[in-house]
């Protein structure tokens, strides 16, 4: 068995189905033993797309999703997607291939110091100097990226040694703690016992549920809730975690969150953040932020307790675990209601504030309002980043939180769709649709041509509003209104683009008989494009402009 | 503040470092003596107490990490 048959037993042996990945020199020796191989190569058409199509795999499965690339520049363009895979806590691996041991730190030919380079954007990365060393390295990877709070691995693998005769082949021994199994972080009694006395002694508590609630902890958070009839709302990490329909359910708070969230947070007595970080994009002002709430924060990594938001009890350990322990000391005596708190919360909000202009032009949240109600029941959603991304997040209701996969913290442009690939390989019998901007799309165009080459049916719904419009708004509303660099208005014919990769498209160009050009886009067989001509100056309300709070929300334009 | 630490990795001790001038700490103290296995290290850095206290949350981070085989 060679270092490369290694690499793909060990692949196997985590369960692995498939790979988005690049070839190239130093790796070569890996796609030789994945050639007619059981596992699933898929060939991107950037290494970039690779992370985040593994990123999406993951997101939207919660299995470890597996991106490789060669040495230097396939390595190098995986960064962006591992970084946004920590930031957002999502189990991927990457593989790299390294140049020859003997040509390592000579500036050889597509050689990058790639341990160097991810040290900051990894759980932890391995560079594997012996054959014999792959079958434990690659599962400390997986038990890595998978365990405690889960994240990005890479494993970085020299041409010889994915070329090299193993001596000794034996099942790996991963060591505790994050061994398949393994113990991790235990929620102290006495702080559960803290945070459920000052649960009963509370009148207006709000409980913000995050990221974390993705592993495993929906259930449990729907009980926790309803067994208090507790208002609550979701960072843009846990949308879904809500029971459908459930009426204490705020939605999604923070600079473009919806009003009733931000008021009913900022207006708590008592703050339960569960799995959730204090992104800034959520807090604003930390200093301003709920000033009025004392805080009892839940999160698996003990970094995250007093970074941004002082917590009057942390309760460090895994959610699922948190949340029955929390369940279990309630029911041990009163349980309170919060249902009149959570009335009055409904009224603190409205309808959502927009830009729409009439007279026969598309408008971004039109289009996103009429494609969200034609989107079947088990959709999954991947989302890009930019004005769409929250126009989407204000409008979703996935059924649970692997239905929704968006770059929250990285905020990475060019996500949205290979992730929506990824995720369509993850679960190839639902439909599954990547809401996109014309920005971040020209980042990727080149993924139409896997799309193509697998027949993958995701639905792409392209918002073409013919600017970077994340950037105009700001632009527009804090840089009195100088434009530099926002202007797509030379936007290719993104229709012929997508036939000449032998995609089917759709164009829609005014709200006249919008619904049932929709209609037949989501009904489409096998990949699709819908091309959405939107008016080039709608902004995303309501809007905390950054640094501020809610008392300094923004409805509409000046 | 001060920190003794025993590191499974070496390569974690660049990452300290690091980690302690992107938090805009100061570093006036670095040793560090190889084992086979661990490298003890001492580090020393003055910074803002916010700053510190988040540049130890991380270096525990890194430690829990690295207890990975």
């Amino acid at each position: 068995m060679t270092g490369a048959q290694a690499v793909v037993a060990a692949l196997e042996r985590e369960g692995v189905d498939t790979i988005f990945g690049y070839p190239g020199g130093a790796i070569m020796p890996l796609y030789d033993a994945l050639f007619e191989h059981p596992v699933r190569h898929v060939l991107v058409r950037h290494e970039a797309a690779a992370a985040f199509a593994a990123s999406g795999y993951a997101r939207t499965s919660g299995r470890v999703g597996v991106c490789c690339a060669t040495s230097g520049p396939g390595a190098t363009n995986l960064v962006t997607g591992l970084l946004d895979a920590m930031m957002d806590s999502v189990p991927v691996v990457a593989i790299t291939g390294q140049v020859r041991c003997e040509l390592m730190g000579t500036d050889g030919f597509q050689e990058a110091d790639v341990c160097a380079i991810t040290q900051p954007v990894t759980k932890r990365n391995m560079l594997v100097a012996r054959a014999n060393d792959i079958a434990e390295t690659i599962a400390a990877a997986f038990a890595l990226a998978r365990d405690g709070r889960p994240g990005p691995v890479l494993v970085d693998i020299p041409n010889d040694v994915l070329k090299a005769a193993l001596t000794d082949v034996t099942e790996p021994r991963v060591q505790a703690p994050f061994a398949r199994g393994g113990a991790g972080p235990r929620v102290s009694d006495a702080a559960v016992r803290d945070a459920v006395a000052r649960i009963r002694c509370a009148r207006r508590p709000v409980a913000i549920v995050g990221g974390g609630v993705r592993a495993g902890s929906v259930d449990l958070y729907r009980m926790f809730t309803a067994m208090l009839g507790l208002p609550h709302a979701a960072t843009i990490n846990a949308l879904g975690a809500a029971a459908p329909g459930d009426p204490s359910y705020l939605g999604m708070l923070g600079m473009h969150g919806l009003k009733a969230a931000n008021k009913a947070v900022q207006r708590a007595d008592l703050i339960l953040a569960l799995g959730m970080r204090f992104d800034d994009r959520v807090t604003g002002k930390p200093d301003r932020f709920a000033r009025e709430a004392t805080v009892i924060h839940a999160d698996i990594d003990a970094t995250e307790f007093n970074k941004i938001i002082s917590a009057d009890v942390a309760l460090h350990g895994d959610l699922r675990d948190t949340l029955r322990a929390l369940i279990d000391e309630l029911a041990r005596g009163h349980v309170p209601r919060f249902d009149d708190w959570a009335a009055e919360t409904r009224l603190l909000g409205g309808a959502l504030p927009s830009d729409r202009v009439d007279g026969g032009v598309l408008s971004a949240t039109d289009v996103l309002d009429r494609v969200f109600a034609a989107l079947p029941g088990d959709a999954i959603v991947t989302t890009d980043v930019g004005q769409h991304q929250m126009w989407a997040a204000q409008r979703a209701r996935p059924a649970n939180p692997r239905k929704y996969a968006t770059s929250a913290g990285l905020g990475a442009m060019g996500f949205g769709f290979p992730a929506a690939i990824g995720a369509q390989f993850a679960h190839p019998s639902v439909p599954v649709f990547a809401v996109v901007g014309d920005g971040g799309f020209q980042m990727c165009l080149p993924e139409l041509a896997t799309l193509r080459r697998y027949d993958v049916p995701v639905k792409i719904v392209l918002i073409d509003n013919q600017n970077l419009g994340m950037v105009r708004q700001w632009q527009e509303l804090f840089f009195s209104q100088r434009y530099s660099a926002t202007n797509l208005a030379d936007n290719p014919d993104f229709v012929a683009i997508a036939r000449a990769y032998g995609i089917e498209a759709f164009a829609l160009e005014s709200p006249d008989g919008a619904d049932d050009v929709i209609a037949r886009f989501v009904a489409s067989h096998g990949p699709a494009l819908l091309h959405c001509a939107c008016h080039p100056t709608e902004n995303v309300w309501p809007m905390i402009p950054a640094g501020m709070t809610v008392d300094d929300l923004m409805e509409a334009r000046a | 503040m001060t920190c003794d630490l025993t590191l499974r990795d070496v390569r974690s001790v660049a990452r300290i470092v690091n980690l302690a001038h992107r938090f805009n700490c100061r570093i006036t103290h670095v040793q560090a003596a190889v084992g086979e296995l661990e490298t003890s290290a001492r580090f020393a850095f003055e910074g803002p107490p916010v700053a510190l206290t988040r540049l130890r949350a991380q270096i525990d981070r890194i430690i829990a990490y690295e207890s990975v085989a």
